[in-house]
């Protein structure tokens, strides 16, 4: 009769239902996490036994000019990515929220990019911004432009990678805010119409400050997506031409995989990983400030 | 006699209101055109590409009509390639994962939603925990523990780590949480076990959610390149993702049938889509939600 | 200082359903008129056309002497109070206050003035900082009052305002609106579901149904002399009740009520007798038998609920989840209010006397009112 009791209880019930999924997450999530904290500190070529350094991984993080170059170049990178692709989200966002015929049509077109893989939106622009018989160079000829090197250029290597990135990113902002402009009650609209506002003051004083919380959320979710490009880089440049689209997540990979510096790798992951945590922190607070909540 | 009845209740004539069309051409078409010619090029692009044969491919003005539609392109493409092999590995790890998904974090999601257990709030925010970490932190010790298992270099490496997600633990217990709880309750009384509460009760009822989640793992699984690359070496065990980066030649790029190859491992992500659009972008929104 | 045509104005959806029906009416400058009628009679729909925030799909509207056709919302000089306030969440009071103001590039010493004089006309001045989250229902009422007063548009445009007020604050509030409309005289079209609402607050009322104006008037030419059984049946509190009838030799007879009515023909009516004509003085008036069933105590009267011989009729204005009384055979529910003195208990059979100048009869196939030679106010 205990035992049964036992069996039935809340508790039990509770652990046996959660215990597959909290089980894995434990073991390839929470270990992971700790022991890269813990291989941070180590010399670690994924072979041998690893060697007990200290801090001295994060020591020549801070003297190494591949990986501040690589900082810079991630920071270049998510500066051009996050306002571009969140501007341009609501921009098209806005104009996809009205009743005009054919906008179904108009919003599978947008929405589409998001769905395909970062390798086959790399495939696409490989061959669009190939530059001897790609497309991109032959209709920009058309207006007197180019021809580019694109992703074999080495000033504008990065620069193509965002445009290609916004390209496959923007749908996802789009589908983030027209959920947010539909929860604008039409009322409020109606009012700041008939208070005579023009379409630019409704737009400026009603609805921007009202998709604060979208806004905040994007910049914040794109930001910390930004900082972690790899597949395009891996795919299209190897971090060329020469180094000049080397990225943080890219340096990690060489040197963990291709070069089994792993220890290393792993300080550098946490580097990585602190430093998002504070730029979101700092995107939160200056949220607060900022945004206005509906409760 | 009676008096006149309604025209219409005002709820009706809400909706027809909203119904009404204002312009067939409006000057945001004007805006809209740009945007969407600009979204699909690439993709007609590709398309286009893939019926072409590799003399128009190096062409330059570009070919913008191949002469013939080159559909052998695509049986060149799984003759020439484990393409087909690919495709299914790739199929595999994605059922797997998918329905793995739906299992197990249907079982958490309900626990740590309806089941007082000990231990559940420091459980559940030590998962929540790991939403927020990137990837790159544990790549290298899960690589390790992966390895220790004996899966590098099988389904099994893309399978397992993947077969339950802090996102699908989430997003299910939140839902759960918007049913009424009476329900459960009653059923409880009249005799059914906390499972059989889930599975009779609870899970039928959470069809929208348990298709977010069933179409948002799908694509991230189907479209995953990171962990494949680290984890796969054998041509034969690639994920389609893997085995498209394969088709850059040392020399130049055979462009009609990378093409023809990338068309094909769309297809199914893009069907899904077009079946199940109102799932993909609720589950897009739910994050920004969440968020 | 503008007056408000309605010129014909008719709103259909692809030609099937009319939410507005051929409307036409004239509101003099300074004027308090109140669209009133059940949901979906086409009151929100013209007052929404009046505002621009809907195009009419015949007929037309004029503010002053200017057509208001393809005239945006925000160049028509008007000012709307929603029915949830629509005040901006995200700006303190004052921003909600001052926002019209600002997008017609008003100076800003102007701007502080004019928000400074209503603020303290409804109260506000404490508030003016905080958000609309903070406040409660009545000061977001105000609020959104403030808004429209600021603005000094030529007419203002209300729908529904008091609806989400608790009953002692929605009389409160008809008290100050009234005070308000006297102090500075702007022409006001105001809708409202609620007769007495339409009753108390209003200068004129437009009784409206299915889309159509059922009839225009002052409350009390509404009240007594309702144009059709719509207007019967929907104002006053308790409803009117209605009787089918037959003239016959000069006088009507509906169940076991009789009375002469002058040279009508032959013909089927409806009677219809306010609840509180019938009352238990019976002196040289026509009778009939009451069989009380509820009593209602309400103070200085009572509200008695029965039924008297005859069969009802529907005037159309019945809410639409009304459960019929249940009645025995051939018997028609009836409603009575009368003093307070003479407590009657259920099961009792009365002898209830009905003034006869305030009988009504209408036609008992097109429902319009039947006129009387004689009656008081009658033409």
């Amino acid at each position: 009769m205990q035992v049964r009791r036992v069996i039935e209880s809340d508790h039990v019930t509770g652990w046996a239902l959660a215990f597959p999924a909290v089980l894995l997450i434990v073991i390839f999530g929470i270990v992971p996490i700790v022991w890269s904290a813990i291989m941070s500190f180590q010399r670690n070529n994924l072979v041998a036994p690893p060697v007990w350094i200290g801090l001295e991984n994060y020591r020549a993080l801070s003297k190494d000019p591949l990986f501040k170059t690589s900082v810079a170049h991630s920071v270049i990178y998510t500066v051009l990515f996050v306002p571009i692709s969140v501007a341009g989200g609501l921009v098209t966002a806005v104009a996809l929220n009205r009743r005009i015929r054919g906008v179904r049509f108009y919003r599978t077109a947008v929405f589409v990019p998001v769905v395909v893989s970062t390798i086959a939106t790399a495939i696409m622009f490989l061959w669009l911004f190939d530059p001897t018989f790609g497309l991109a160079n032959w209709l920009l000829g058309k207006v007197g432009l180019g021809p580019y090197g694109f992703f074999d250029s080495v000033n504008g290597a990065l620069y193509s990678i965002v445009g290609m990135t916004v390209w496959g990113w923007i749908g996802f902002d789009v589908i983030i805010y027209l959920a947010a402009l539909q929860g604008i009650p039409q009322e409020l609209v109606e009012a700041a119409e008939i208070d005579g506002a023009g379409s630019w003051g409704l737009f400026r004083s009603v609805t921007v400050p009202l998709l604060g919380p979208a806004t905040l959320f994007l910049v914040v979710w794109s930001t910390i997506n930004a900082l972690q490009l790899f597949d395009e880089v891996y795919f299209l440049t190897r971090g060329g031409p020469g180094t000049a689209t080397y990225v943080i997540v890219f340096y990690l990979y060489s040197l963990a995989f291709s070069q089994g510096i792993a220890g290393y790798a792993a300080a550098m992951a946490y580097v990585l990983f602190a430093a998002i945590m504070v730029l979101t922190v700092v995107q939160l607070l200056i949220g607060k400030r900022t945004v206005y909540y509906a409760s | 006699m009676t008096g006149q009845p309604l025209a219409a209740t005002a709820h009706e004539v809400e909706h027809l209101r909203k119904r009404e069309r204002r312009f067939l051409f409006s000057p945001w078409h004007l805006v809209l055109i740009p945007i969407a010619i600009a979204m699909l090029i690439p993709l007609v692009w590709m398309l286009v590409t893939s019926l072409q044969t590799l003399g128009e491919t190096r062409q330059y003005p570009p070919t913008l009509v191949p002469h013939t539609l080159q559909w052998k392109n695509y049986s060149d493409v799984l003759r020439l390639a484990p393409f087909g092999q690919w495709f299914l590995n790739t199929t595999i790890v994605t059922v797997a994962v998918v329905i793995g998904n739906l299992l197990f974090c249907s079982l958490a999601g309900y626990a740590f939603a309806r089941i007082k257990f000990f231990g559940r709030e420091v459980v559940f925010i030590l998962v929540l925990a790991t939403l927020m970490i990137p990837f790159q932190v544990v790549m290298i010790p899960t690589f390790l523990i992966v390895r220790k298992l004996g899966l590098i270099d099988t389904l099994g490496a893309l399978i397992v780590p993947n077969l339950a997600g802090a996102f699908g633990i989430f997003l299910l217990r939140q839902f759960f949480r918007t049913l009424p709880v009476e329900l459960e309750e009653a059923a409880r009384i009249d005799g059914a076990s906390r499972l059989g509460v889930l599975f009779k009760i609870v899970l039928p009822l959470s069809g929208p959610a348990l298709a977010t989640l069933a179409v948002i793992t799908f694509l991230w699984t189907w479209n995953d390149f990171l962990w494949p690359l680290i984890t796969i070496y054998s041509p034969s065990h690639y994920t389609l993702q893997l085995g498209l980066t394969t088709f850059q030649g040392a020399h130049q790029t055979v462009m009609n049938l990378l093409m023809a190859a990338n068309v094909m491992s769309m297809i199914p992500v893009l069907l899904l889509f077009f079946i199940a659009q109102r799932y993909f972008i609720r589950g897009i929104a739910t994050t920004g939600l969440k968020g | 200082m503008a007056d408000i045509t309605f010129d014909h104005v008719t709103k259909s959806f692809s030609g099937e359903v009319f939410a507005l029906d051929d409307l036409t009416l004239h509101v003099p400058d300074g004027q308090f008129l109140i669209l009133v009628g059940p949901s979906g009679c086409g009151k929100t729909t013209a007052l929404r056309i009046v505002a621009g925030l809907e195009r009419p799909t015949m007929g037309d509207v004029r503010i002053g002497e200017h057509s208001m056709n393809g005239v945006s919302p925000r160049d028509r000089d008007i000012a709307m109070v929603f029915q949830n306030y629509a005040l901006y969440p995200h700006m303190t009071v004052f921003k909600n206050l001052a926002f019209g103001l600002k997008e017609r590039h008003t100076p800003k010493d102007e701007i502080k003035r004019r928000v400074g004089e209503v603020s303290a006309m409804l109260g506000l001045d404490e508030m003016l900082k905080r958000r609309p989250a903070q406040l409660s229902g009545g000061q977001r009422q105000r609020v959104a009052m403030g808004r429209a007063l600021v603005r000094e548009p030529k007419a203002f445009l209300m729908d529904e305002p008091l609806s989400n007020l608790d009953a002692k604050l929605r009389v409160q509030m008809r008290a100050e609106l009234k005070r308000l409309h006297q102090q500075l005289g702007i022409t006001t079209v105001y809708v409202t579901h609620d007769q007495v609402e339409a009753m108390t607050l209003g200068e004129r009322v437009v009784v409206m149904s299915a889309g159509k104006a059922q009839q225009i008037g002052t409350p009390q030419e509404v009240y007594r002399q309702p144009a059709n059984l719509f207007v019967a049946g929907f104002i006053g509190s308790p409803a009117m009740n209605l009787l089918r009838g037959t003239v016959m030799d000069g006088h009507v007879v509906a169940g076991d009520l009789t009375f002469p009515c002058g040279d009508l023909g032959t013909q089927d009516v409806v009677v219809g007798i306010r609840p509180d004509c019938m009352t238990p003085l019976t002196g040289g008036r026509p009778t009939v038998e009451f069989q009380v069933d509820v009593v209602e105590p309400l103070g200085e009267q009572v509200v008695v609920h029965g039924s008297v011989a005859g069969s009802n009729v529907h005037s159309g204005a019945e809410e639409m989840e009304e459960i019929p009384l249940a009645i025995e055979g051939s018997r028609a529910a009836a409603t009575a209010v009368f003093e307070a003195t003479s407590e009657p208990s259920p099961g009792d059979r009365l002898r209830l006397g009905v003034t006869p100048e305030r009988i009504h009869l209408f036609d008992a196939h097109t429902g319009d009112a039947i006129e009387q030679t004689g009656k008081w106010g009658a033409g």
